[in-house]
């Protein structure tokens, strides 16, 4: 494969909607994991929780990042001052964190979507996104050893923590679906090598949640069915409600020179 | 469950107790251990010890214990019977304000107090303040085929530093106060 280092226009901006998109995913996953922070069961798993919240919203700050190099864009910006409509995040990341098992769990099904998404962006022809990729894989394996763990105890756990996991399971399943259909201009973008293997994604996903998961006595049913085409502009009433408290400060003063 | 957490800070430095965490077993207490203490620069590789596996003695409570005689009936359980390595971890300073007790060495014996009395007479490159005596099988360490994911992101995630944040300066910039 030869490094690509100048992209087309519509490849560019294909590539722009597909990284805010993901972007969008790790910053209101991470918010929804802070929102932990303070509420943990013990300490070390609030401390836990708040570092993962961290690092996924540090991975938005890369994508957002990559974007940047692309059309100027400003992370903050994209973070604090656009409206619900402007976002490009999955209901997936968006719904409400529930309880320590919808939170663990949802958590650990979008740690498997990275552990096979991020190995075939690091083979990029894009060389930034191929190297943001690389970045995040080390430290998603981590995150997925700490999930996993977790899906193993709560599964295994006690009868409340295993009804639990299965509601949880079952409240995020579909969403779970939705987080892996293809975005609008992901075609051009696998043609133009910037997306490597991306069809062979869905069924790795799952098949590697359904290992840990029956490893874990859960069994989740069906695969979930992968829309065609992924609808993202869709504002969510939990989308709102977010940004509304993650934005606020930001948006107190919107003349602000500096925070 | 309360578990020791030691962290070696490089390949060529011991291993040193820095707190403890919580956990439900072993690989629990580990990854506490990771978030908890590893989250910043630098770690290359982390044990951790259940608390109640640990036979620690201070100065102080060795030349007690010595001039009354007392044979040390605290220890923990040992797990089979007959020689194994022990662990010897020493404090030798109080010279800083951060003083840790750090892995010397390993040595065999039968018992605990076998072992740092084994120590204790080999060691004599420093003060022992404080010793723990750690068998072998209860030293839980994190995996080296691991250390990439577990140890290396630490080394972007630098304290940000009071100067690194934008400012702007008095009256600059901002709307003029009616």
């Amino acid at each position: 494969m030869t490094p690509q280092t100048e992209l087309d226009a519509q490849v560019s901006q294909a590539l722009a909607y597909r990284l805010t998109a993901m972007g969008d995913d790790e910053l209101l996953l991470g918010h929804r994991n802070s929102e932990w922070t303070g509420h943990g069961p013990v300490l070390e798993e609030d401390i836990a929780l708040s570092n993962l919240a961290q690092d996924e919203i540090g991975h938005a700050v890369m994508w957002y990042g990559v974007r940047g190099e692309l059309d100027g864009s400003d992370a903050d910006d994209l973070a604090f001052r656009r409206d619900p409509a402007q976002f490009l995040s999955s209901t997936f990341v968006e719904l409400p964190r529930g309880d320590w098992a919808f939170t663990m769990l949802r958590q650990f099904l979008f740690d498997c979507y990275e552990a096979e998404s991020l190995p075939r962006l690091a083979r990029s022809a894009h060389r930034p996104l191929a190297d943001a990729a690389a970045k995040a894989q080390r430290e998603e394996l981590f995150h997925l050893r700490h999930t996993g763990l977790w899906v193993k105890r709560l599964g295994l756990g006690t009868d409340e923590s295993h009804h639990r996991s299965v509601a949880a399971l079952t409240a995020m399943w579909e969403a779970f679906g939705a987080l892996l259909a293809p975005l609008p201009g992901d075609e051009q973008l696998v043609g133009a090598g910037v997306l490597p293997d991306w069809s062979t994604l869905p069924a790795a996903v799952f098949a590697r949640v359904r290992a840990a998961l029956a490893a874990a006595d859960l069994d989740p049913g069906e695969d979930p069915v992968v829309p065609p085409l992924a609808q993202r502009n869709t504002v969510s009433e939990a989308r709102t409600e977010l940004l509304g408290t993650m934005q606020a400060v930001a948006r107190a003063d919107p003349e602000a020179v500096t925070w | 469950m309360r578990w020791e957490v030691f962290k070696q800070d490089t390949p060529k430095k011991a291993h040193q107790a820095v707190g403890s965490v919580h956990g439900a077993d072993a690989e629990h207490a580990l990854l506490n251990a990771r978030h908890v203490f590893g989250r910043r620069p630098a770690a290359v590789s982390m044990w951790v010890v259940r608390a109640d596996r640990i036979y620690s003695r201070t100065a102080e409570e060795l030349a007690a214990e010595s001039s009354a005689g007392a044979d040390g009936t605290d220890t923990p359980p040992a797990t089979g019977t007959g020689p194994r390595t022990y662990l010897v971890f020493r404090k030798s300073s109080h010279r800083r304000s951060m003083t840790f007790v750090e892995h010397v060495g390993e040595v065999e014996a039968s018992h605990p107090r076998d072992a740092l009395v084994s120590a204790m007479s080999r060691s004599a490159d420093g003060e022992g303040l404080a010793w723990w005596v750690i068998e072998e099988g209860d030293v839980h360490r994190s995996d080296p085929d691991a250390a990439e994911s577990w140890f290396e992101p630490a080394l972007d995630k630098t304290y940000k530093q009071q100067s690194q944040y934008g400012t702007v300066a008095p009256g600059a910039g901002k709307r003029s106060a009616s």
